[in-house]
């Protein structure tokens, strides 16, 4: 049993890994990564709510009836996200005025809804509950490895630690503006699922259809 | 099955019935809802006095920043308290006004409250209404005699509103300094309104000239005034420099802060 | 012939099942650098014709020749025109002192050999810098070099400014090679125009060294807008009041990006792309049209606080980008419509953009850039709406 709860953690970090594999949460991951600190508060934020409401759902998986099961998630959800919100603006104040809406919009978070109806509906309460902390872990190290190169590149730091001086405080370094900017996460996490994918061949989907040869030679 | 029902409570019968069926349905939906905002509203509730503080922190933080008194690990609240007195002013008159009570007026809500606010004509810091009145805040030396001002400011450059603080001097006509504390300009361009080497440009600079006249001037090019007037714009951001020059001039200006600076230069406070 | 032998004896070792098959690649770049090479192209977008892809491109290379040596003529008499009054300064300086050519800005050989010494160290980083991409991708993959990337490397070269540092052209080119193009596919796959993606790549990392005052001639203290940012700040009409006449510009002595300042030269090698049927001359009339229009009917609006509104057609065509882009990039095949319809929509698509972005942006001064880019994506989108109606006429007509 240990080996499947294990399993359940590690699986999502790069096997089955939400963002890469499953291609969820991409909004999220554009606006919380351009630095460090705010990657992993959202991350913390982000596993919580998975955790917290994969179990809840689980708990009720028998008693929520089909009709109305999805709005019965997301007022699950939902609560969760507003309390995490409210303990953020009062125990980490500088941060979530970065996160600002991306906090409220963890509840739209596809990662959250996804394990609630694929895994918490079916499964047994602990075992969301592991689940939904592996996926919000491996959501995290994706976040985690994307504001890595944005916040270096970006603004010459890490966690606020000033690695590379920039040219503007008088160092050297001509700190990359695109890296500031959201859209910049998308070029990130394209070239990390192409690494991935690489790594695990296996990830690689099947493709659609081949660009016809005239000849070939 | 019905012999095993009978032996059940009446609770466990409920649970039991399919999850579908209609009284069921109701009950989880009901129920759900109930727990949910409970839990939602004893959160806010038991959290906003502590949320509350840290808004007003925050504040605190930037109006001792851009008066160069804040320092790491300084007791905010209480360096707060002790150096500066907030006082409502009357922006057409420069006087200030016992109205209302200086700890507690909303300048935000106040520029949307059509009883407190005049909608702008003339509006080159594209801000739509100004309130009537504002808070500053008087920072005042062991003499007891004002040494500087904190006056704030807000107006619009390339993408979003900025709002600030500015910091004047006794003599109603030296910055002392300026700092944005809610922007949304580009990173790396106008946002380098939060640079320091930038902030430090403001220091010293003066406001008007001897005849009076606003001559403050934020630009590439100084202008025919002097170099006391000009402070050097962003590069590669002409537009949130605009924003910014336009901003200081309009608040710095007649509709703005003038009367009061003018009465401060004349040592009436 | 003995060329001819060598390659012939080396060429076994490098097909498939010889010794160095991996690097197939390498021995074809060479080879039909010197020989006509023996296949043919047989993938999009050139499936239908058959030509020789090394002619094309050979064909694009030439037509850009005369925006080379304008560019450097006119990077040349920009810097010297500073130094008259500024004084020199640099490396480049003290060669043109060594060699004894001098600081006249009238010499049109003082001028040129100035800009070369700007112009040769940009290109050769990055002909080298994405040269190893291309090969790195072409040995990975087992696809052949291609010569698409001698026109992507000068395209990339003539829209950058002289100013620029060499590290940024280095990571620009990279960029626009290996996200613009391979990984699609490589050429023919792209969907985007690889120089351009660079450019924008460039353009959002290092703003402040892609646009603004100071960039366009590298002598210290020097500062001159462009047209474009005089006619945003102050009306096209206060142009001649900083020595810019229509002329000036349509000739290309002004500020500017080093290839795209003269509009006399794009038009020369548009000219020379038409007659030779490289270029579709459906995507250029589009592309006037879609300017023309929207500039007209902007002249027409009006505004009291943009002057930007008032700038008429023949100054959208003259100044920034506008020229350089309609010879070279609205007309490159691969990343345009590839319908006939699609072809005047995707022209005019760009044309439109372009005076939108220049007029109504208040943040870019200059669009076409941007506006190639925006039409290089909907491309394909075009090409299906107008297949669909195609297929529906033809149902219609059968019924």
């Amino acid at each position: 049993m240990s080996q499947t709860y294990k399993k359940m953690l590690v699986d999502p970090l790069v096997d089955n890994n939400p963002i890469t594999l499953q291609v969820l949460g991409v909004c999220s991951a554009l606006a919380v990564t351009s630095s460090l600190n705010v990657a992993v508060v959202m991350t913390l934020a982000v596993t919580v709510v998975t955790a917290f409401s994969s179990m809840f759902i689980s708990i009720l998986r028998n008693h929520i009836p089909g009709s109305i099961r999805i709005i019965v998630q997301m007022v699950i959800i939902a609560s969760l996200v507003i309390v995490v919100d409210q303990v953020l603006k009062a125990y980490a104040f500088e941060i979530s005025k970065t996160l600002s809406v991306f906090v409220g919009l963890i509840i739209t978070n596809c990662i959250v809804m996804g394990r609630a109806e694929a895994f918490a509906m079916q499964n047994p309460p602990l075992a969301s509950f592991v689940d939904g902390i592996g996926n919000g872990l491996g959501y995290g190290l994706i976040l985690l490895l994307v504001g890595f190169v944005r916040e270096l590149f970006g603004s010459g730091s890490l966690f606020g630690i000033t690695i590379l001086e920039t040219v503007n405080n008088g160092g050297w370094y001509v700190p990359n503006g695109l890296l500031l900017l959201p859209p910049s996460a998308f070029f990130v996490i394209g070239l990390l699922i192409w690494a991935f994918r690489t790594w695990k061949p296996e990830q690689v989907e099947e493709r659609e259809f081949k660009i016809q040869s005239v000849e070939e030679h | 099955m019905s012999e095993q029902v009978s032996k059940q409570g009446p609770i466990a019968r409920f649970l039991a019935q399919p999850p579908d069926s209609v009284s069921k349905t109701i009950f989880v939906a009901v129920s759900l809802c109930l727990v949910a905002s409970m839990i939602v509203s004893a959160t806010a509730v038991a959290l906003r006095p502590i949320q509350e503080a840290n808004k007003l922190r925050d504040k605190q933080v930037n109006i001792l920043q851009v008066a160069g008194l804040y320092e790491p690990g300084i007791d905010i609240t209480e360096t707060f308290m002790k150096s500066f007195e907030p006082q409502v002013l009357e922006l057409a008159t420069g006087e200030f006004t016992d109205k209302f009570d200086a700890s507690t007026f909303d300048d935000k809500a106040a520029s949307d409250d059509p009883e407190l606010s005049t909608v702008l004509v003339d509006d080159p810091a594209s801000i739509g209404t100004q309130s009537r009145f504002v808070t500053v805040y008087l920072l005042r030396d062991a003499a007891g005699k004002v040494d500087k001002v904190i006056l704030p400011i807000y107006g619009y450059g390339l993408w979003s509103t900025l709002y600030g603080f500015i910091a004047v001097e006794e003599n109603g006509n030296d910055i002392f300094g300026l700092q944005f504390y809610s922007h949304g300009e580009t990173p790396g361009l106008g946002a380098e309104v939060d640079n320091p080497r930038w902030k430090a440009l403001w220091r010293d600079k003066k406001l008007t000239d001897e005849a009076g006249a606003l001559q403050i001037t934020v630009a590439r090019t100084a202008p025919t005034a002097g170099a006391d007037f000009h402070i050097d714009g962003l590069s590669g951001s002409t537009l949130t420099t605009a924003g910014v020059h336009n901003l200081v001039r309009f608040w710095m200006g007649e509709a703005g802060f003038a009367p009061f600076l003018k009465k401060l230069k004349a040592g009436e406070f | 012939m003995g060329l001819r032998n060598f390659f012939d004896k080396l060429e076994p070792h490098f097909v498939k099942g010889g010794k160095y098959e991996r690097y197939f690649p390498i021995f074809e770049m060479v080879e039909s650098l010197v020989y006509t090479p023996k296949t043919v192209t047989t993938m999009a977008p050139h499936a239908r014709s058959y030509v020789d892809m090394k002619r094309i491109m050979t064909y694009v290379v030439i037509a850009t020749i005369p925006a080379i040596w304008f560019s450097m003529y006119n990077a040349g008499l920009q810097v010297n025109s500073a130094i008259a009054t500024l004084g020199p300064s640099g490396w480049r300086a003290a060669i043109m002192e060594f060699l004894g050519v001098g600081f006249d800005a009238n010499s049109i050989f003082a001028n040129i050999m100035h800009g070369a010494l700007y112009f040769i160290p940009i290109y050769l980083t990055t002909l080298i810098v994405g040269g190893i991409w291309e090969v790195l991708f072409s040995v990975v993959r087992g696809h052949e070099v291609n010569e698409g990337f001698l026109v992507t490397s000068m395209l990339f070269v003539l829209i950058l400014p002289p100013d620029v540092p060499l590290w940024q052209v280095a990571l620009g080119i990279s960029f626009g090679v290996v996200i613009g193009k391979e990984v699609f596919g490589g050429t023919g796959k792209n969907f985007l125009n690889p120089a351009l993606t660079g450019r924008a790549f460039l353009y959002f990392a290092y703003p402040s060294y892609m646009s603004g005052d100071t960039i366009w001639t590298p002598v210290d203290g020097f500062s001159g807008a462009t047209a474009l940012s005089i006619s945003a700040s102050e009306g096209y009409e206060k142009l001649a009041t900083h020595g810019i006449t229509w002329m000036d510009a349509f000739i290309g002595t002004i500020q500017g990006s080093l290839g795209e300042t003269s509009a006399l030269a794009c038009m020369i090698g548009l000219a020379f792309l038409l007659i030779t049927k490289i270029a579709n001359w459906r995507l250029v009339l589009g592309c006037l049209g879609g300017m023309i229009g929207f500039s007209l009917l902007l002249n027409v609006i009006g505004s009291d606080t943009n002057p930007m509104f008032a700038m008429p057609w023949y100054w959208h065509f003259v100044t920034g980008g506008f020229a350089f882009g309609l010879a070279f990039m609205v007309t490159e095949p691969v990343s345009a419509s590839h319908t006939n319809m699609g072809r005047y929509f995707y022209g005019a698509l760009i044309g439109f953009m372009v005076v939108m972005i220049r007029v109504i942006n208040p943040a870019f001064p200059e669009g076409m850039m941007l506006a190639i880019l925006f039409a290089n994506v909907f491309a394909p989108l075009i090409d299906y709406f107008v297949v669909q109606s195609n297929v529906k006429r033809r149902k219609k007509r059968n019924v």
